[in-house]
Formats: C-alpha cells, structure tokens, sequence
C-alpha cells in the first residue's frame, strides 16, 4: 500500500467530470438531443460518488483511518468497563513492572558498556577475575605484574593504548592540606598514565592523569572522581589543584574526572580516588611490589587500533607473556619449567563493560529473576486473557450484530487484539512506574551494605523500549486467544440463542487458563519456599562467632614508615582506651574479621615433618575470641603477655587439628612459615567461618600481632599482616551510636587509622546473603503474586459461570437437587481445576528445581515438605476461591431464576 | 438499466479489461473515455465496458506501473487526462496476450467447432 505516488481526489474528480463531457459531445455526435446526451453520459458511468469513493478507499491512508476508528471504539470500550480495565491494568502494571524492574538490574549488571569512548573497542588480557596479589603461574593469566606490563603494553602493536589498574580498588585516607577536620576514607585506585586516555574519557575539570606522571620522580598527582567532588567538597572548584594529604603523603588533585564514571569496572562503592600506579611505593613504602616481577596484582585493558583484530593481540600477548616468563625464569631454567611456561597463556575478551565483577557475582541469580519474574507476567496474561473472554462472551451478541450487518471477520479480530495491545500499552506505563519504584527496592536489597552502587533506577532508553516491546507482546499473547474466539462466532446462532446457557464448549479455554495459572503459581512458591528455606538455614547456622552484641570497626592504616615498636604503642593504647567506652565490654584488634570474605593462606612446615603444607592464617590482638565469641577448647587464647618480643606461638582451630594431626596432642608441636620451629601451639579454639558460608571453615591458625622475626620486617608483604583492618567490640544490649565516640577516640589515638565503616556482626553476615536474600525475597514476593492473582481469576471464572448457568442450577433446584449438591457441583468444578493444575505444576517444579541447586544450603532442590507446604496454600486458596460462588449459587432461588429468563 | 440493444452484447470477463485497455494504448496514448470507445468499436459493438469499472481499474494498472498519465488536451480541445502504456505495460501486455490466445484455442478445442 505505501509507495504508491499519491493522487488527489480532486483529480480523479476532474478526470470524471471530463470523461462526461467527452462522452456527452460523442453521444451529441451520434445524434441524441443535447439534453439525454448528459443524462445518458452520466447513467453510463453509474455511480459517481461511488467511484470516487472507491478510488478513495483504494489510497494508502484508509487503513489508517480505520485504525483511528478502531482505537477510538477500543477506548470507549475501555472506559466502558471500568472494573474490568482497572483489575486489567494493576495484573499488567504489576507484570511488567516486575519484569522491567528486573530488567533495569540485568541491563546494568550484564548489558550495559562503561560510560566511556567507544566501548566495543576495548579488549582484556585475561578472562578470569582474580583478585588481589598472586605469585607463580596463572595458568591462563588475568592480573599482571607491573613489569610484565609495561613488557606487555610496549610489544602488543595491536592495541593503542593498553592500560593497567589494581585489581581491587582500597581505601585511601584522605584529607584537605589545611583542613583540621579528620581524614575521609576514599576508595582508591592505582592505574597506569594512560588510563584515562585509553578510556577516551575527559575531565569535568581540570586534567586526567597523563604518562608523564606515570613516571618515578613525577610530582605525586591524584584525580578525584565527580561524585566525591560534589559530595565532599561541594563542586569547589579550589580543589583542583590543591594539595591534598592521602594516607599521609602530599598530591596535587590534577582533575575531576567525568560525572557517571566510576571507573574500570561495575562495582560496589567504585573508587573515588585515581592515584598513577609511580605513586605506589609511595604509599605502600617499603611494601611497595611496584617492581616486583613475581607479584602479580594489575589487569589489563587496551583499546585495539583501527583495523586490529582480538585474534591477532591474544596471538601477540600470547607470544609476550611466554617470552618474558623465559627471561625471568633465567638461563638456566628446568625443563620442566620450561614445559610449564609453554603451557601458560592469555585469552583476550572483550572489556565493553569493563572487567565485570559484578556480572559474575549476579549471573545466576539475575537469570533465575528474569524467568521467575517472566512467569509472574505469563500468569497475568492468562488472567487478563480470562478476563477478555468472559467480556467477550458478554460482547458476543454485539460482534454478531457486527458481522451479521457485514463487517469483516478480520476487523472484528483486529478490533479484539488493538484493545488488547491498548490495554497492554497502558499497563505497560503504569508498569514503568512500578519499575522505578521496584529497582530501587531491588537495588536495596541486592547491595545491602554498599555506600553506593553506580546503577540509576530511573528508566533508561534500552529499559524504555524493554518495557514497550514487552507490552505490546503481552497485549499480543492475552489478546489472541479472545480474537480467536471472536473469529470463530456464529452470528445467526448467537443471536437465535441470545439469553440461553448453551453447554459449557465455551468456558473450556478460560478453565484450561485458570489450569495453567494453578500450574505456574505452584512452581513459583514452591521454589519461594526453598530459597527462603535455605536462606534462613545460611543466616542462623552455626558461624562459630556470635552475631547478636558484636560491632565491628573496619578501619584503614597508613602506617607507611612506622616501626614495629611505634605500631605495637599506637595497639597498645586502642586495647586500653576502647573498652573504655560507654557500653563497649571488651575489644579487640585483628588483621581481618570473620566473614569479610578476606583470606591469607601460606605454606607452611612442621617440625619433624618433611613435606609442605598450606593453611590459612590472620593476626589478632589479646581478648580476641572472647570478644567475637569463638569458644577456647583446649590450652589457652592469644593474651597480653604475647608481645612483640616474646616467644613466637599461635592458636589453631580444629579443622587445622583435624588435617595435621587428626593423631596427635597438637599442644606443644612447633610449626613455621619460613622455619618449621617458628611458632609453637598453645591453644585450640573451635571453627568459625571466614570465608564462605556454604564452605565448612578452613584449616586456619592465628599468630599475635607484631610477632615477626625482626628480620622479616624490612622485607615483603608479611609486614603487612601487622596492620589492623578491623577493631571488634562486644557491646551491652541496646548500646547504640557508637559511632561518633569510636571515630574520635581513634582519631585521638592516631590520625592515620581512619575509620571506613562501623557495623554490627549482623550485618557484616547479612551482607554476605545479598544474592540469596534477593532472590529469596523476589521469588516470595512474586509467588504471593502469582497466588494472588491465580486466585481471583479461578473466583472470576467459577462467579462468571454461577452467572451464566443461573436458569440451568434454578432448573436442577427445581427438580429436587439439594443444597449440598450444587454446592458440590460448583466446587467440585473449581477444585478439578486447582487439582489438574497441581497435576501439571509438581511435575514442573520437580523437573525445573535442578536450575535452583546451585543456589541451595541446607536443603534439596526436591524439597518434599515445601512441595507439600506450596500444593496446601494453592489448594486452600482454590477452595477459598471457589466457595463463596458456590454459596452463592446454593442460595438461588428457583423460581426467580426461571422468571428472568 | 438494460436497453434491448444491449441484450446480446457480452459482459467481460474478470481481468480481460486490463488486458483490452493495454491493447487499446499500444495505438497511442488515449484517454479514458475514448478507451472505452475504441474498446467498443473494435469490438464490433459486442463488448460494452461499463465506465463506473474502468477508471479503477486505469487506476490499478497506473499504479502497477504499466501505463502513466498526463493532463492533455483532446482532439477537440477539451482537457483530458491522457494514458501512455509504459514500457513493463508493454511486456505485459505481449505476456497476457499470449496467455489469452493460448486459453482462447484451448477452450476453442474443447467446445468443439462452432455450430450453426
């Protein structure tokens, strides 16, 4: 119909009008008298207006024009019915708001590119995200020493620029040169000259880092992130190049870096704070692993030059990295060593959405929200469907007045399905509303904890459309079954039977919806009732610590260039001043707490044994397991009299007992890191989680703080182990704000020990469950949904058929059935649906709980008692549901029944 | 209306009318009036082409591309709208023409020889 070259009407008037003359003069010709030559031209053409009309109709914008009938008919339709449209719009805005909702998470978390120039050139080395600082071969290698590199960036010709960063962002202490307000803890980042100018990003004001500040000697520069710039020194544009004091030493702040960016990676309180990775031995100090070629701690990200492919850079980074392992490893390297470099390698991914913690962390359980919260919108369909078909049944006689006066079926089924996409359109906007509301309760829930988490919850463009395209196909899939129908009416019979119930053909598609929603609503809570089960069973299990009346300090040490003896009176006085406090009953210091999912492992040797072992091991001050609540079994806990200068010991817990002398007293034997001699056990305590919570705890001892071979203290990252990350406090009941005194009684003790987050034990536990909590709680909410719905719609159905069967139950009434009977006889309808509907939904949550298992604790994806619990609540809900009709069909009286008819 | 002179004329079949209008442009550009004339001349008066079907149907074929038109004047000065077979018309026409011939022996065969 389009790209026809349009033709006014008019002219096809004109072409009439002459056609007329033309033939009346031909007929004048033929000799008929002037005045029948007209009338005779006229007669032969026939119907003019008809012609015109048919000319008109034949244009393109017909259709158009029948379309904005249509819409106006549906909306008259709409508004019509109110009851039904307002139930119609809430199934929908619910539906689609929850699918939207989900959607905005899956959108930011797996689909969306950094806010960077041309994401889709960016390429990592690398495809795994490891963390932290790792020695020895990877295998397939993701984080980088920094020699390696700088070996990398200048040999890989396919790339750029290729930049470097820390693998994990750490908290900086930060304050304003002049300032006497205390040190605000910033998230900070070491990256590489080029890391801006790789990302193509610029700065909001000021500069980005450049190389030449990447380089040894540069002056120390710093860039400041957009949001900390306007949160803490509210967009004062003095802060560019002011001198700034980051864990006690002095940068520039060179520039703001763009609003939006946050970095390399989608985290969790992304970093605020751009240090260039030359600063590094500056702020680690003699700790520094700058140049370490054995320290692997940096990924890798370049942007590709025009024309370069991934497949060449992972053949050149490849060739690179076993090269530059060969030369590290020496001439006189092993062949087997040899054979072991040959089989490192690079894999090069694509880094559009940075290097995607996040997406790893959420994969599973986004993916098992999108399908539940897809179910919840097929569900509504089936009840919106449900609900057209009963209006539709009730509109029968009209479309058969309609067809029997000639309309086309194919208009009636177009009008069908455009109120149906209407409907759908609006409960799709409506839906956006839910969603915004929705995302940032999700976003609530899923990074509990978080300071800030860089999603926006308001809708963008992608989510726009996501929510559009899903309306109009949720219009399309509730719309079709009534269309069908509609399609399929028999006017002359319709209308020959108009007030008379006709047998039950008719229900058969609105029963078989209420089936599937009893179906789909059984799954839903069954697999509700399994997360939270097995949630609750992560949240209250045996942790080995106490939750209840334990605050945790996490805390930030600059201690670069301290001395032990410095360190061990700034520790000295925390033990003393802290217990101090109103409401604190002991204290306590410690390399890292329970469950911050933090962990140091070494190998290890016993004495007498020749063989090499590896545990996991933290330092703690005295009082530590009194405090956290982790109970002394056997010999005693780290104490006061364990000072720096005493004799070296340590406490193990007994997973470690179990795997190194499942035989033995281990009370008294010796083992080291370094010298087998080293530390002697004095104490067992009894396992608690560190790690994971779905793991048993790990074979872990504990050595007091500051007990080093002081030869050790100058060398490597084991000084390190000495500074304090967490502060524990077992507080009375009902101690709260604690807060503020903490953070000024520290800052009294030491500046450079700046407080980054107060929590209680608690919640230092929960926020290990976010994932599962979100789920946990989505899937309920959702299956209440589901049932929700589910049931109205089997009250709908049975009410409607009560409705329409009035004269038949008044016919049965009157020929002797009791009461009871047509109570049964309504019920039992309702219940064979509820009951066909269990038939087809247990099958279904059976065979589909095996998506679930990975997420489970505690409990079997075939969860016969939840399975029991979810066929209960669907079967009370049924009977529910169908009851009230039932009385209310019980009540009717016979012989009003047969006189309306 | 039906006349008695109309009587033993012939209704056309669907579909020849596009094909005889064709035929008729192949002598010229014409319009639709005298289209429809020539038809019943040619014809020997015994096809009648009813004037209220001929003009969508010049507006189908115009718009199937295979004739155009264009404002002119007639022969006797009155303004027209004048039809011009385009060169696909031109190939269509020789396609259908073809066809026909090959469906006029076709059902000559089958209904025998004329009789009477």
């Amino acid at each position: 119909m389009f790209g026809r070259p349009r033709r006014n009407p008019q002219d096809f008037s004109d072409e009439l009008q002459a056609h007329l003359a033309l033939e009346a003069q031909q007929l004048k010709k033929e000799g008929i008298p002037s005045g029948e030559a007209e009338m005779a031209a006229r007669r032969r053409l026939g119907n003019m207006v008809q012609s015109e009309e048919r000319f008109y109709e034949s244009s393109r914008w017909i259709w158009l024009e029948q379309l904005r009938k249509d819409i106006h008919l549906a909306l008259r339709q709409l508004a019509h019915s109110k009851g039904f449209t307002a139930v119609a719009l809430l199934t929908l805005a619910l539906g689609i708001g929850a699918n939207t909702a989900v959607f905005t998470l899956v959108h930011a978390v797996m689909l969306q590119s950094l806010p960077v120039a041309n994401p889709s050139q960016l390429y990592r080395l690398g495809d795994t995200n490891d963390c932290c600082v790792i020695g020895g071969y990877q295998g397939s290698f993701s984080i980088y020493a920094y020699p390696l590199y700088q070996y990398l960036r200048d040999h890989t010709h396919q790339f750029e620029q290729l930049a470097a960063f820390g693998a994990q962002p750490s908290p900086f202490s930060v304050r304003r040169g002049g300032d006497t307000a205390l040190p605000t803890p910033l998230e900070g980042e070491f990256v590489s000259g080029n890391y801006f100018t790789m990302f193509g990003v610029h700065a909001a004001a000021g500069r980005m880092l450049l190389a030449t500040d990447d380089a040894s000697g540069a002056a120390p520069v710093a860039v400041l992130s957009y949001r900390a710039w306007q949160l803490r020194y509210a967009l004062d544009p003095n802060v560019i190049g002011a001198t700034f004091i980051i864990n006690g030493a002095n940068y520039t702040i060179a520039g703001i870096a763009p609003a939006g960016f946050f970095g390399d990676t989608l985290r969790i309180d992304p970093p605020d704070l751009w240090i260039p990775l030359s600063a590094e031995p500056i702020v680690r100090g003699q700790n520094s692993i700058l140049q370490h070629a054995g320290d692997h701690w940096l990924y890798a990200i370049g942007r590709l030059k025009p024309g370069a492919s991934p497949g060449k850079v992972q053949a050149e980074a490849d060739l690179e990295l076993k090269q530059w392992l060969l030369d590290q490893a020496g001439s006189n390297v092993s062949a087997k060593e040899r054979n072991e470099i040959g089989k490192q390698q690079i894999h090069v991914t694509p880094a559009s959405g940075g290097v995607g913690s996040l997406k790893e962390h959420y994969k599973e359980a986004l993916r098992l929200l999108m399908l539940v919260a897809a179910l919840v919108l097929l569900i509504a369909c089936a009840n919106i469907a449900n609900l057209l078909l009963a209006r539709g049944t009730a509109g029968r006689i009209q479309a058969s007045i309609r067809l029997a006066l000639g309309a086309p079926r194919r208009r009636l089924i177009r009008q069908t399905l455009i109120e149906s996409i209407l409907l759908a359109l609006f409960g799709g906007a409506a839906g956006l509303v839910v969603a915004f509301l929705g995302t940032r309760a999700i976003l609530l829930l899923a990074f509990r904890g978080a300071r800030f988490v860089p999603i926006d919850a308001a809708p963008s463009l992608p989510v726009l459309g996501f929510a559009f395209g899903l309306s109009l196909l949720t219009g399309l899939i509730f719309g079709l079954v009534p269309a069908f129908i509609s399609a399929r009416i028999q006017p002359a019979e319709v209308l020959r039977g108009a007030n008379r119930s006709t047998g039950n053909s008719s229900t058969l598609p609105q029963k078989s919806l209420v089936v599937l929603q009893a179906a789909l609503s059984l799954v839903l809570l069954a697999y509700a009732g399994i997360l939270t089960k097995s949630l609750g069973n992560l949240e209250h299990q045996q942790f080995g610590f106490e939750t209840v009346g334990r605050v945790m300090v996490s805390v930030s040490p600059a201690f670069t260039g301290y001395t032990p003896d410095r360190i061990y009176a700034v520790y000295q006085q925390l033990e003393q001043r802290l217990p101090q406090i109103a409401g604190v009953q002991s204290a306590s210091l410690s390399q890292y707490s329970p469950m911050e999912q933090t962990n140091w492992s070494s190998g290890i040797h016993f004495e007498g044994r020749p063989e090499g072992e590896s545990a996991s091991w933290l330092r703690v001050g005295p009082h530590y397991f009194e405090t956290i609540g982790t109970h002394l079994l056997r010999g005693r806990a780290v104490e006061q009299r364990d000072t720096p200068n005493a004799r070296m010991i340590t406490v193990v817990n007994q997973a470690f007992v179990k795997k190194f002398f499942p035989n033995e007293y281990p009370i008294g034997k010796r083992f080291g890191m370094k010298n087998p001699g080293d530390y002697e056990i004095v104490g067992i305590v009894e396992d608690a989680k560190y790690l994971d919570a779905r793991d048993s705890a790990w074979p872990t001892f504990f050595l007091p703080l500051l007990q080093m071979t002081k030869a050790h203290w100058a060398e490597s990252g084991l000084t390190r182990s000495n500074f304090i990350h967490d502060i524990e406090l077992r507080v009375a009941g009902g101690t709260r704000d604690l807060e503020p005194t903490i953070r000024r009684t520290m800052a009294e003790i030491d500046p450079n020990l700046t407080v980054l987050k107060v929590r209680s034990f608690g919640e230092q536990v929960s926020v290990n469950f976010n994932q599962e909590r979100l789920l946990a709680r989505l899937t309920g909410l959702f299956g209440l949904l589901a049932l929700l719905v589910a049931t109205v719609g089997l009250y709908g159905i049975t009410a409607y058929s009560v409705v329409r069967r009035t004269s038949e139950i008044g016919v049965r009434i009157a020929l002797g059935a009791s009461r009871a009977d047509v109570v049964g006889m309504v019920l039992g309808s309702a219940i064979l649906q509820i009951g066909l509907g269990l038939a087809i939904g247990i099958p279904v949550a059976l065979w589909g709980a095996a998506i679930l298992a990975n997420q489970l604790y505690g409990v079997k994806a075939y969860d016969p008692a939840m399975l029991a619990a979810a066929t209960a609540i669907l079967g009370a809900s049924g009977m529910l549901a169908g009851l009230f009709p039932a009385v209310r069909a019980a009540g009717i009286d016979p012989l009003q029944a047969l006189r309306t008819e | 209306m039906l006349t008695r002179e109309e009587k033993n004329r012939v209704a056309l079949l669907q579909g020849t009318l596009d094909l005889l209008i064709l035929r008729i442009l192949l002598f010229g550009s014409e319009h639709g009036q005298g289209i429809a004339r020539a038809i019943q001349e040619q014809s020997e008066d015994v096809l009648l082409v009813d004037h209220g079907a001929l003009y969508p149907a010049l507006q189908r074929l115009e718009s199937k591309g295979w004739i155009s038109a264009k404002w002119g004047n007639s022969e006797n000065n009155r303004k027209a709208r004048f039809y011009t077979l385009t060169k696909n018309g031109r190939k269509q026409l020789l396609e259908e023409t073809s066809q026909w011939r090959k469906l006029a022996r076709a059902m000559g065969r089958v209904l025998g020889p004329e009789e009477s």
